[in-house]
């Protein structure tokens, strides 16, 4: 065994180890806890950067343990692999931070990192899988190391809403469960290949394999929240806003459309799910999710709820632009996966910062917050340009590709859809700057901070001094500040810089040539 | 000149201003506004041509001055030189801040838009533009710039579909989007005649060109300044570029777009010429010299698009021809400003007044009051009809209790797998029929 085989191991391991001791700390150890996290999330950014460059460069990095007989557990690092794991790991170093500074105070917080460890573990596992079981064994594992994440609160309404969660991601991955052995009994292997490995078994098998894709679909449609299995994302937005920037951009809805990817490239194959005429069905689904979100989102006043609907919307491009079977479509699904990661997760880091700071948790309430709080809200208005498809933003690039991936493959109607979204995501963001940015403010916050025309001048002109971590009556801490500025201006140079070397896109490109064009 | 002094130039073009926009950089430098204007300035008095398109730029989208584009960046200096001039800025340190970086973000979109030299980068600085601008229109803050506000972005969403449509089908027919080469790739392929008609919707949207006007009549009424003094040099004119630049004039023969395009001119010129002398607001009055300038612009548009031959020899003109409708529309408004604020600080006016421009607007008012009220009648007639839509569409709202009942069904997890069950079997059928 050489050095690349251990690296994906101690990816995983990078944040399985410093969660495990986190369970053991004492509440007053805020040092060794902070520390035990930051060194865990920038160990696994060093490793995953050297595996990135690594595979950049025809590497290969696999590692392999034996499981049950005839199965193996397979951790294995691909261009498809690495897309994921870079997003979930340059995003949990940032959530971390976010976390930090928004549980400074609050009880329970070695619980919380911990869990918040293990599900980062859980979403790392997932995204280096090499096979089917492994990919479910993580894949269940992120199921139980959120759920506590969702009920950290620990009210009434936590609870339902655990309670929710619990049971659609239990029976989805049931769902799971059954399709992954019935699949096994009738190839032989669950090993991820490049154009699946049911490829030939199409016509002999027909009425299984569609069986099994409709309860993988259903299994991964669960966590990546497709109409109508999204019924517990808008309720487990009572979580605290680092675990709802957790759901929604790095872990569990991504997870879940990921594993809609994973079915579709490396467990069917294009071809054949072409063949088995599956993949136009999900591409109409995948539209109806994308309509559906963003028409429930229009009407919420809950600023978490509207984004939770957002989500819906936004995730299922990723299944759709899979769906279509294209090279340039996947290239918009796959690109998405990273780019509504990023966006999501500003928009959850500045919807958070308005409820620490100021109690704000209605869009109604946000009259003139933009000039009480302007780097967050102008991170938020990137994010929110972005996910209406603004350019130069990331999320101009996604609809770019999955609009001329629609046109190549001849599904001219996506670009309906498309269209019909972008109006709907624009007619839901941006009533929401016109009320942080050109309505007057009110004169006390719901927190009861003194919101006078006095403190937003003063603001505005001095912001850099205004703004140095004193919360009485300047913006909010860095720990809170800093995150959502990161991940809007990581936003914006994923769109403006989408050509560069080791961008987005550019991963996403080597997928598709994998998946399309390699013999 | 060396290549890379004029490369330096045209990236500094925009990104200067784009840069001075950050608050905490602008509330520092004296005069932000003229300040972002100086590599633009600069740019204009080097000699020579030069472009550039970095190769990790999203779609390798670049910019370019070439003997053209100095013709439109001569009247955006010049333009956004009197708006910085005209403009008293806010005394609240809020609204300042807001001022500057509205008009920064403007400026840096709409030296973007003239300086590029594909369709993506028009694209980006012409959206970013918009935006801009309407942060300029909104900011007087009153009921009816945010009606004007509302209006104008409705349009310039819609506009940036089209176009982003537009884009697409360039992108897939013709994969060069460079402004040079495009209009002649795109004239052979099968979806040139649905790009032709997306394009003139969408830039006729931004330009608030007849009949699609009412953004333009609405700013004019409530804009503050700069906004008032930009709105015929920035977005009417990037959006009549739009036109000049997306389609293939001189080119190929489009006798449909073209003939459409020469009635609507006839039609814009005669409803403006109307209107002009039917209303009282002298602001309104420069909008509907506004509306028929564009009217004569898209009627010899259209004579282009329908024969290319007569075009040809006189294309030339047609860059001078934008930059002195921006430069006379900034004009205008400047003067009609100035003689409505004399007419709001004086009262009536006296007849002794020797301001040979206010005897004119008299003897136009009392044509406007000689002329029946015909126009008025159709133009409240449509407002009618157009408010009966908007509350057609707040009824669609109700719709909102129907899917509110169905969520909380689709909590439930057997409703919901009841539903998943039904359509997986749905298109297990369908995939079986098939």
């Amino acid at each position: 065994m050489n050095w690349n085989t251990w690296i994906p191991l101690f990816v995983v391991a990078s944040s399985l180890l410093p969660g495990l001791i986190i369970f053991g700390l004492a509440e007053d150890r805020v040092r060794l806890r902070v520390g035990l996290n930051l060194v865990g999330a920038l160990a696994k950014l060093g490793l995953v950067s050297w595996m990135l460059l690594g595979v950049y460069q025809g590497e290969h990095f696999e590692m392999r343990l034996a499981f049950l007989p005839g199965l193996e557990l397979v951790l294995r690092a691909g261009p498809l692999s690495l897309i994921f794991v870079s997003l979930s790991t340059v995003l949990w170093l940032v959530t971390t931070v976010y976390a930090i500074g928004y549980l400074e105070g609050s009880p329970h917080r070695s619980r919380f990192f911990g869990f918040f460890s293990l599900c980062v573990t859980a979403t790392v596992g997932v995204a280096l899988s090499g096979n089917l079981i492994t990919f479910l064994l993580f894949y269940e594992l992120l199921t139980l190391s959120t759920y506590p994440l969702v009920v950290h609160r620990g009210t009434e309404e936590a609870r339902r809403a655990g309670h929710v969660y619990l049971v659609y991601t239990v029976l989805g991955g049931a769902l799971l469960l059954l399709a992954t052995v019935w699949l096994y009994t009738l190839t032989g292997t669950l090993e991820f290949t490049p154009r699946g490995f049911v490829h030939g078994l199409e016509d002999t098998h027909r009425s299984a394999l569609l069986i099994i894709f409709v309860l993988l679909i259903a299994g991964f449609g669960v966590k990546a929240a497709l109409v109508p299995l999204h019924g517990w994302l808008p309720l487990a937005m009572v979580a605290p806003a680092p675990v709802s920037a957790l759901l929604h951009a790095v872990a569990v809805v991504k997870a879940g459309a990921f594993g809609i990817v994973r079915v579709v490239y490396d467990v069917f194959g294009v071809e054949s799910a072409t063949a088995l005429g599956v993949t136009g069905p999900l591409a109409w689904l995948a539209a109806v999710t994308i309509i559906y979100g963003s028409l429930r989102a229009l009407f919420q006043d809950d600023l978490k709820r509207r984004l939770a609907y957002s989500t819906i919307s936004q995730v299922a491009y990723i299944t759709l632009g899979v769906a279509i079977a294209g090279p340039l479509a996947a290239i918009g699904g796959v690109v998405h996966l990273v780019h509504q990661g990023m966006m999501k997760i500003t928009l959850f880091f500045c919807a958070g910062n308005l409820a620490e700071t100021l109690g704000i948790h209605k869009i109604s309430e946000m009259n003139g917050v933009g000039r009480r709080m302007p780097w967050t809200m102008a991170a938020f208005t990137v994010a929110a340009f972005g996910m209406i498809g603004a350019p130069p933003i990331a999320g101009f690039v996604s609809k770019w590709y999955l609009g001329l991936g629609a046109l190549e493959a001849g599904q001219g109607w996506v670009i309906f859809v498309l269209a019909g979204s972008s109006v709907l995501n624009a007619s839901y963001f941006l009533p929401i700057l016109h009320r942080a940015w050109f309505r007057e403010p009110p004169d006390v916050w719901p927190h009861g901070h003194n919101a006078g025309h006095g403190i937003s001048e003063d603001l505005s002109g001095k912001i850099s001094v205004n703004i140095s971590g004193d919360v009485g009556g300047k913006e909010t801490t860095w720990a809170l500040l800093l995150p959502p500025v990161i991940t809007a201006l990581i936003a914006l140079a994923a769109g403006v810089l989408a050509a560069a070397p080791f961008s987005p896109l550019e991963w996403a490109q080597l997928i598709a040539q994998r998946e399309f064009y390699q013999p | 000149m060396s290549d890379l002094t004029l490369n330096v130039m045209l990236g500094l073009v925009v990104a200067w201003p784009l840069l001075l926009a950050i608050p905490a950089l602008h509330s520092r430098l004296p005069r932000p506004c003229y300040l972002a204007l100086l590599p633009a300035a600069i740019l204009l008095v080097l000699p020579g041509e030069a472009s550039l398109a970095p190769s990790w730029v999203l779609f390798e989208a670049g910019l370019a001055i070439n003997g053209e584009s100095r013709w439109l960046l001569a009247m955006c200096v010049s333009v956004w030189v009197v708006a910085a001039t005209a403009t008293t800025p806010p005394q609240r340190d809020v609204a300042r801040d807001h001022h500057t970086l509205f008009f920064l973000l403007t400026l840096a979109g709409n030296l973007g838009a003239v300086l590029a030299a594909d369709l993506v980068s028009f694209f980006c600085a012409t959206t970013l533009m918009g935006y801009g601008f309407f942060g300029m229109l909104m900011q007087s803050g009153d009921a009816a710039a945010r009606r004007a506000g509302c209006i104008y972005l409705i349009c310039l969403i819609i506009a940036d579909l089209l176009l982003f449509e537009a884009l697409l089908l360039a992108a897939f027919a013709a994969h060069d989007l460079q402004f040079s080469t495009l209009p002649q790739v795109m004239a052979g392929t099968a979806a040139a005649p649905t790009y032709w008609w997306i394009v003139c919707a969408g830039f006729m949207l931004k330009a608030g060109i007849w009949p699609v006007h009412l953004w333009l009549c609405a700013s004019y009424r409530s804009a503050p300044q700069p906004a008032a003094l930009l709105l015929g040099g920035v977005p009417v004119a990037m959006g009549l570029l739009g036109l000049v630049r997306w389609l293939p004039l001189g080119d190929v023969a489009i006798a449909t777009l073209g003939t459409l395009f020469q009635i609507l001119g006839v039609v814009a010129i005669l409803y403006s010429v109307a209107r002009f002398f039917t209303c009282k607001d002298l602001t309104l009055r420069l909008a509907w010299i506004i509306v028929a300038a564009t009217g004569m612009f898209i009627m010899v548009l259209g004579t282009g698009l329908a024969y290319p031959d007569v075009w040809q020899p006189y294309s030339f003109l047609i860059y001078p021809f934008i930059a002195a409708f921006g430069v006379l529309a900034s004009a205008m408004s400047v003067v009609i400003r100035r003689i409505d604020d004399r007419r709001q600080s004086t009262g009536v006016v006296s007849a002794q007044t020797d301001d040979f421009i206010l005897r004119i607007m008299r003897s136009m008012d009392r044509m406007r009051e000689s002329m029946t009220g015909k126009l008025s009648r159709l133009a409240s007639a449509w407002h009618t009809v157009a408010l009966n839509g908007i509350a057609g569409l707040r009824g669609m709202c109700q719709c909102q209790y129907l899917l509110l009942v169905a969520e909380k069904q689709l909590q439930r997890w057997p409703v919901a797998m009841t539903w998943f069950v039904l359509l997986a079997t749905t298109v297990a059928l369908l995939a079986f029929a098939y």
